[in-house]
């Protein structure tokens, strides 16, 4: 794989023929990132209205890098998110209401109320309820990925997180560990230039974070994360060679996050030129165009798929705000298995 | 028939899980070619092969992490910590992943594996190779930590480990590896968890304790059994979730208890068991409740005379239970 892929809808005419994905997929792959970025930006808002509880990490502006990895993949493969991945939940199929539970900490939410907005996950459809440690889930997601090639199966797993992650000793070991043996998974990097406050150029000393694969005796790519087919292509191409048995793919997306870290976050530390200028980049927008380019999508179609994400999140939100918070004792559920129930204090 | 030691015990109880059921790997550093800094695992790679019993890299995190993701996806990991000193760096993984599983995702992912963890002193192995530190996973529910005394519980608890559906630190201390031999059954067995042992009953004074300590118990159990103080000695065995009852009961019966730990005394399991028998019991006890620990110190010293004197032993303890019986 080149260190560098090119864009193939950046050529002045692009078809469907050239582009090299059928008009189903290009579709699949616009759905959903209008229904990530849909959800995302409700999920702001319902925040500032004080809905629920604790606090929401936009992934606005960065959609393109969890929704193109994910489209297309097996039930049985494994997403191993971290705080920014409600582009994967959406296309790995978790059903909105799930995901809105979640972030609600209802008793129907899949970690029935434990952890904070933004963990999505759902067993059945493969995707890991996270935890806040930074790179947990690429360390674990090796070890799921570790398990397959143990039992020679042929599922992939694809491991997300921020450049800022990439800074951590688990990561390494992680990573050094799948390159000895060619584990089947896919990490993707969503280097949106900022972790928190601080500036990618304060996280590490080389520019491109792909670069980091070449100590792991893998391939790494940098790629535009806003162009929704690149990422799409150069990840299932990485997919099919992890679930070959040819080993793990580091993919680096330079994106952006429009908002804040968090919504309590002002976002401050970031110029308004470079706001703007990531703005132009939108992966929602350049999505559009190019299907329109390609004939594929009309204004009408638009607006049917739009009025129909809309309703599908208006029902899941509307379910989950009647929905109850599980009762407080509920706390003492799951600690271990059935064999070893906890000893309940009473004050 | 040849008596079994505790690290023969060890590898039965791996090796007979390996061959019940193909889920149960094994990953550690110097495992596999080498069988193990300590033998642990001797043969189990050309039984088994390379990717069930796998040599790691230097990478404490990525064994413990690792694992949970196998685990995750329906594997039963046995991973081995070469020495309790180095399992900090897995800390992370072990507090933030395989303990919280089952919880943060509401039992939809769990984490059945095993972590073994060579652990403990009186070896002179100085202050990086001595340690003992189960106080720090028994303050982590959702965790099972267990620390057996004899070939027999160290060969039944790790097979209840392999086969049961929680996370499980498996403390082996080393200086019994080869010191303490017994007769095991030929037939499969297992030693269930949560349940302390009586070692021997008597009437005067509980004394409970776990690992060396309990052999360094017993041994002043027989000392004082001949100045006529009748004690009864309880190994833990399971430290989380601990036996209450099996303690209670005992505590009871004798109205004075004497906890001994190898590790530091500050924070330290006994602090928490003491705790429940001063919550509990307040109205049995005919005497304060007293332990017998380690020092507060950093770690294990490496000088003889000063690794002698960090250690509780039969000595140590005949003194303090003399005292308490006194009070
Ligand atoms: C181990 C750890 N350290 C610190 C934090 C606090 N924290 C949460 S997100 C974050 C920044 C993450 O940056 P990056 O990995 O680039 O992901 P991004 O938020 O940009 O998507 C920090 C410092 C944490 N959750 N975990």
């Amino acid at each position: 794989m080149p260190a560098k892929t090119k864009s193939k809808t950046a050529v002045s005419k692009p078809t469907l023929k050239n582009i090299g994905l059928s008009e189903e997929t290009l579709m699949g792959l616009y759905t959903n990132l209008l229904k990530t970025r849909t959800l995302d930006e409700r999920f702001r808002k319902l925040f500032r209205q004080g809905r629920f509880a604790g606090t929401y990490f936009s992934a606005v502006g960065q959609e393109a890098t969890t929704v193109g990895p994910t489209y297309g993949t097996r039930e049985e493969d494994i997403i191993a998110p971290s705080h920014r991945e409600i582009g994967a939940a959406v296309t790995k199929g978790i059903p909105l209401v799930h995901i809105v539970a979640q972030v609600y900490a209802r008793i129907n939410s899949p970690d029935k109320g434990k952890t904070h907005p933004c963990h999505y996950g759902w067993r059945a459809k493969g995707v890991i309820s996270p935890s806040s440690t930074l790179a947990g889930q690429t360390i674990v997601g090796t070890g799921c990925a570790m398990g397959f090639w143990i039992q020679k199966k042929d599922n992939v797993v694809l491991a997300f997180f921020g450049e800022g992650a990439t800074s951590r000793g688990g990561w390494h070991e992680a990573l050094n560990f799948a390159g000895i043996h060619k584990l089947p998974i896919v990490y993707i990097c969503q280097n949106n230039l900022w972790a928190e406050s601080v500036p990618a150029t304060m996280q590490a000393g080389i520019k491109h974070f792909a670069d980091r694969a070449k100590a792991y005796g893998f391939p790494g790519v940098t790629i535009d994360g806003n162009d929704i087919v690149l990422v799409h292509q150069t990840a299932a191409e990485a997919i099919a060679r992890a679930r070959a048995g040819e080993g793990p793919t580091l993919i680096e997306c330079k994106t952006y996050r429009w908002y804040g870290h968090s919504e309590i976050d002002p976002a401050d530390y970031r110029t308004q030129d470079e706001i703007d200028e990531w703005r132009r980049k939108d992966p929602l927008d350049r999505a559009d165009r190019l299907l329109q380019d390609l004939g594929i999508l009309t204004t009408e179609k638009r607006e049917a798929i739009v009025v129909e994400v809309n309703q599908e999140i208006d029902a899941a939100i509307d379910a989950c705000e009647k929905e109850k918070y599980a009762e407080p004792e509920e706390a003492y559920i799951d600690v271990y298995s059935e064999q070893f129930p906890v000893r309940r204090d009473e004050y | 028939m040849k008596k079994t030691t505790f690290i023969e015990a060890i590898t039965q109880a791996m090796a007979e899980e390996m061959e019940r059921d193909e889920h149960v790997f094994l990953i550690g550093q110097d495992i596999g070619l080498y069988g193990g800094v300590f033998k642990a695992t001797k043969g189990l790679l050309d039984k088994f092969g390379p990717r069930r019993v796998i040599d790691a890299p230097i990478s404490e995190v990525y064994i413990a992490g690792g694992s949970v993701g196998a685990a995750m996806v329906g594997l039963r990991p046995v991973a081995e910590i070469q020495f309790a000193d180095f399992i900090t760096p897995s800390m992370d993984q072990i507090i933030q992943q395989m303990a919280k599983m089952r919880y943060r995702t509401g039992a939809q992912w769990t984490s059945p594996m095993t972590i073994r963890v060579c652990c403990g002193g009186d070896v002179g192995g100085g202050l990086y190779h001595s340690q003992i530190n189960e106080q720090w996973f028994f303050s982590q529910p959702g965790l099972i930590v267990l620390l057996p005394s004899t070939p027999y519980d160290a060969k039944g608890l790790l097979k209840s480990a392999i086969r049961g559906d929680d996370p499980v630190i498996f403390f082996e201390h080393k200086r019994l590896y080869r010191w303490i031999k017994e007769d095991l059954p030929e037939e499969d067995f297992t030693v269930p968890i949560g349940r302390a042992a009586i070692r021997t009953e008597g009437k005067d004074v509980t004394i409970v304790s776990y690992g060396l300590m309990a052999h360094r118990s017993r041994e002043a159990v027989d000392q004082l059994e001949k100045d006529g103080i009748s004690c009864e000695l309880i190994d833990m065995r399971t430290i989380l979730p601990w036996d209450r009852e099996t303690i209670f009961e005992s505590v009871k019966k004798t109205s004075r208890v004497v906890l001994v730990q190898e590790s530091s005394k500050t924070g330290g399991v006994m602090a928490e068991v003491g705790a429940a028998i001063a919550e509990e019991l307040f109205d049995y006890l005919d005497a304060p409740v007293t332990r017998v620990c380690g020092l507060d110190v950093p770690a294990i010293p490496f000088a003889p005379p000063m690794e002698h004197y960090f250690l509780p032993n039969a000595e140590k303890i005949g003194r303090v239970v003399k005292k308490v019986m006194a009070y």
